[in-house]
């Protein structure tokens, strides 16, 4: 009963199905999945498996075929495409691989921008958005344009964007997917931290580096999960190595 | 060549709703400006055939007997017979002249006043005999002509037309009640009412009867035919010193007056409709090169030439300027007879031949309209190197311009700001956007104020009977004037919205991707389509900025007169034509933003 009070996402049976040639493909097949409050989860598997379909799924940016999904314990799974509107603006932060900044907003503005939405005045909204850029370090780039920050920057700005209304849920689709080492570490940090402060986060990634950084490893094949692991028991970075790589094979 | 000409066939067929949008755009500019070159051609050919069937005159002269007097003050003060007889003898002279091959007059003419149709009027009669005259005998419309004894008038056949008097009908000239026995036309003078005084057709014996009721000799005129009707002008310049002779030429450009106005009014609709044609087809190449740079960068990848790419988009543009100069010829040929205005024309108006005067101008004009239009993204689209073609991807900002920061400290609701700064994104598609508009709201100015200066002139108090005839006589003329003002405005306006939805078209295009991210965030369909509908709408309201000002500029440069003064709209009418004009352009691209809004986000992101 308490976990289910805790649960931030609980899905069942959820899926998502394509008209393919004859036969529907499934992206997403009849999965089940609860993930608790303060839990990160990482979502690892081949390419084509469904794990960015599940994030979608999970975030509202594309609707299930079939199954039930409760986000902080509504259901969510039919609901309008302005009220998933509503409800992503307070409750689900998303990252992209492709940081997905607005080119014609600066740093800050794209920051404030959830907030506004949400009807913050324009002073709390600045005064919030500057307050995680300087946490995320990148202050100095508020007054930027996203064409004149490097990646890892602009992956910052897309990370203080999602957390600027402390939301339920941090979706993070590949977040470290377009950076350089360097960058990839700096994200990896921040990402480490926002397990630490117990931000429910849900990231789909290749890199064990990032899958690392979560409490539970969930592994995804032909749109369903064949793998839940928890890391917090003392599972060696290696172990997870290992177990990602009989997974690829 | 042959590859650019393949090439330039094949991207036609694959954007066939393009390529048929600036068709139509280009044609109606084509058809405008044929028009207004065959208008008067139209005139000249009605005329021409008159001229033909009443062989008349290469030279026409009227010599007034006391050449200081005006027609009224001649009856204060009538002619000696000395002075009648001087005026025919120098006119004889005239006639015996080498060149003239034949000569009708001297006839004399009478001013005095009458009714016809119950109106008081000033007349001019003219004394003519029964038999055919050799030069410029009137053809008779209705009734007959003249016989050499017994009373009978025939009428000028706009005289009979407007005052509505048919044979059988009695008159009053001079106070002498006479029979109407016909009505005749001619090519030698201009029609009433727009030519006046009124003119009727008398034999000497009626003439003389007038004479004895106070009817007075003012002048005679003389018409002659010479051996070669292009020696018109030589022998005017040769006879210089004597009276004032008129060629063929001069009488039929004088009697057409009203329908060069018409000619220029169409010539200015025609000038409005290629700048917004230039609007329309900036617009589509803009946006084809936007979403084809990567076919450039491929056929650049390949070793075509970036000349040879420019080929290819002017091949292609090219073949619509053509097509649109046939349509345009042809349609605008066919439709001068049913614009024309029947009150100034001499016949049943006729399409006139198609020239290769007027077609090559249209083609000209088509092809200038798409060069310029063409010239500047395909210059651009063929600048880019190949790999930033290859990527396809719209150039971000680098840095966030003044007036998209004014935006933010205007304190607008959130989409109004994502609109304003969309808008910056590609300034000279909107700039394009909104002079095309411009001109539609310019047109419409234009016809409002002359729908309502028309019509305050109309209001003033008439004055006299005769007054009220030439207030008929304008009134349909205004009517049809306003028509094609309001038509031609319909027309701009009605592209300038097509032109929108095709903006707001390529404009999703552009937008879809962060749109779709604005959607992550939270943002609502209705929110992204504010957003959306906003940016549309900062054209349109620079549109409203300029074209408003160019409306009452235009207005006052070519409508106001001697009769119409400057234009007199109240400002609250300024306020409906920039609301009508926000609300249309609204309706216009709201339906690409809905689209946009209502698609599933993924794919959106990723689209490019």
């Amino acid at each position: 009963m308490d976990a289910e009070m805790n649960a931030v996402i609980e899905a069942r049976g959820l899926s998502r199905h394509y008209p393919g040639d004859g036969t529907p493909v499934r992206a997403v097949d009849s999965v089940d999945l609860v993930v608790e409050r303060g839990e990160a989860v990482s979502v690892m598997g081949p390419s084509g498996c469904g794990k960015s379909t599940l994030l979608h799924l999970l975030g509202g940016l594309e609707r299930p075929t079939a199954g039930e999904l409760r986000l902080g314990g509504q259901r969510v799974d039919r609901l309008s495409e302005t009220a998933w509107a509503r409800l992503r603006r307070r409750n689900v932060g998303f990252v992209f691989q492709a940081f997905h900044l607005v080119d014609e907003l600066t740093a800050v503005e794209n920051v404030e921008l959830p907030a506004l939405l949400v009807g913050a005045s324009r002073r709390t909204a600045r005064r919030r958005a500057v307050a995680l850029l300087e946490r995320l370090g990148v202050a100095d780039r508020a007054g930027h344009l996203p064409d004149r920050l490097s990646g890892g920057q602009r992956q910052r700005v897309a990370l203080a964007r999602a957390l600027i209304n402390e939301p339920l849920l941090v979706l993070a689709d590949e977040p470290t997917g377009n950076l350089d080492s360097h960058a990839t570490g700096e994200i990896l940090k921040l990402f480490a931290e926002l397990r630490e402060a117990h931000q429910t986060l849900l990231l789909v990634t290749h890199d064990p580096r990032v899958a690392a950084v979560a409490d539970r490893l969930l592994g995804m094949r032909d749109g369903s999960i064949v793998e839940d692991t928890r890391l917090d028991g003392g599972l060696s970075r290696q172990a997870v190595l290992a177990q990602i790589a009989g997974w690829e094979a | 060549m042959r590859l650019i000409a393949r090439l330039a066939w094949r991207n036609l067929r694959a954007r066939p709703g393009q390529a048929v949008l600036l068709l139509l755009a280009l044609s109606v500019s084509t058809t405008t400006l044929s028009l207004a070159l065959a208008i008067n051609e139209t005139g000249n050919g009605a005329w021409d055939r008159l001229h033909r069937a009443t062989n008349g005159h290469h030279i026409r002269t009227s010599l007034a007997y006391q050449e200081s007097l005006l027609p009224p003050q001649v009856q204060s003060h009538p002619p000696t017979p000395a002075d009648v007889a001087r005026a025919h003898d120098r006119l004889a002279a005239l006639a015996a002249e080498p060149e003239v091959v034949a000569a009708s007059g001297p006839w004399p003419i009478l001013f005095t006043d009458g009714e016809i149709g119950g109106v008081h009027l000033e007349l001019f009669v003219m004394v003519r005999e029964a038999a055919p005259a050799a030069v410029g005998q009137p053809l008779v419309t209705s009734g007959r002509w003249l016989s050499d004894s017994g009373d009978g008038v025939v009428l000028e056949d706009g005289v009979a037309a407007i005052l509505r008097d048919r044979p059988g009908d009695t008159i009053t000239i001079a106070g002498r009640r006479l029979p109407v026995v016909g009505s005749a036309t001619t090519v030698s003078f201009g029609r009433y009412p727009l030519h006046q005084p009124a003119r009727v057709w008398v034999n000497a014996p009626t003439a003389s009867a007038l004479r004895a009721a106070g009817a007075v000799d003012f002048a005679a005129e003389l018409e002659l035919r010479l051996a070669h009707q292009e020696n018109a002008a030589a022998f005017v310049a040769a006879h210089g010193s004597g009276p004032r002779l008129v060629t063929w030429q001069q009488t039929r450009v004088g009697v057409h007056e009203t329908l060069t106005t018409f000619a220029i009014a169409f010539l200015i609709i025609a000038t409005l409709l290629a700048w917004l044609t230039i609007a329309t087809a900036a617009v589509l190449v803009a946006g084809r090169m936007a979403a084809q740079s990567h076919q450039v960068g491929t056929l650049k990848a390949v070793g075509v030439t970036p000349g040879q790419v420019t080929g290819v988009l002017l091949v292609e543009y090219l073949m619509l300027a053509g097509t649109a100069a046939v349509v345009g010829v042809v349609a605008g040929t066919l439709l001068s007879p049913l614009l024309a205005p029947a009150a100034v024309l001499y016949g049943p108006p006729q399409a006139p031949p198609i020239t290769w005067t007027r077609a090559v101008v249209a083609f000209a004009v088509a092809a200038a309209v798409v060069v310029l239009a063409t010239i500047r993204p395909a210059l651009r689209g063929v600048r880019l190197s190949t790999v930033r073609a290859l990527a396809a991807t719209i150039r971000p900002p680098r840095r966030p311009s003044r007036l998209a920061r004014l935006a933010g400290l205007a304190g607008l609701p959130l989409p109004a700001v994502l609109g304003v700064r969309t808008a910056m994104r590609r300034p000279g598609r909107t700039l394009g956007g909104a002079v095309g508009l411009a001109l539609g709201i310019a047109m419409v100015v234009v016809g409002l104020g002359l729908y309502r200066g028309t019509r305050a002139y109309l209001a003033t108090p008439i004055l006299g009977e005769a007054e009220s005839v030439d207030r008929r006589a304008s009134e349909s003329l205004i009517d049809l004037l306003l028509n094609i003002v309001f038509g031609s405005a319909a027309v701009l306006v009605a592209l300038a919205v097509v032109n929108a939805f095709v903006l707001a078209v390529f404009a999703a295009r552009d937008n879809a991707r962060h749109h779709a991210i604005l959607r992550t965030l939270g943002a609502t369909p209705r929110q992204t389509v504010t957003a959306f509908v906003v940016a549309q709408l900062s054209a349109c309201l620079l549109a409203c900025l300029l074209g408003i000002p160019f409306g009452v500029l235009l207005y006052n440069t070519f409508v106001a007169g001697d009769d119409l003064g400057p234009i007199r709209l109240p400002a609250l009418v300024y306020a409906v034509i920039a609301t009508a004009s926000l609300t249309l352009y609204a309706v216009a691209v709201t339906a690409p933003a809905r689209l946009l809004a209502t698609r599933p986000i993924t794919p959106l992101l990723t689209y490019e």
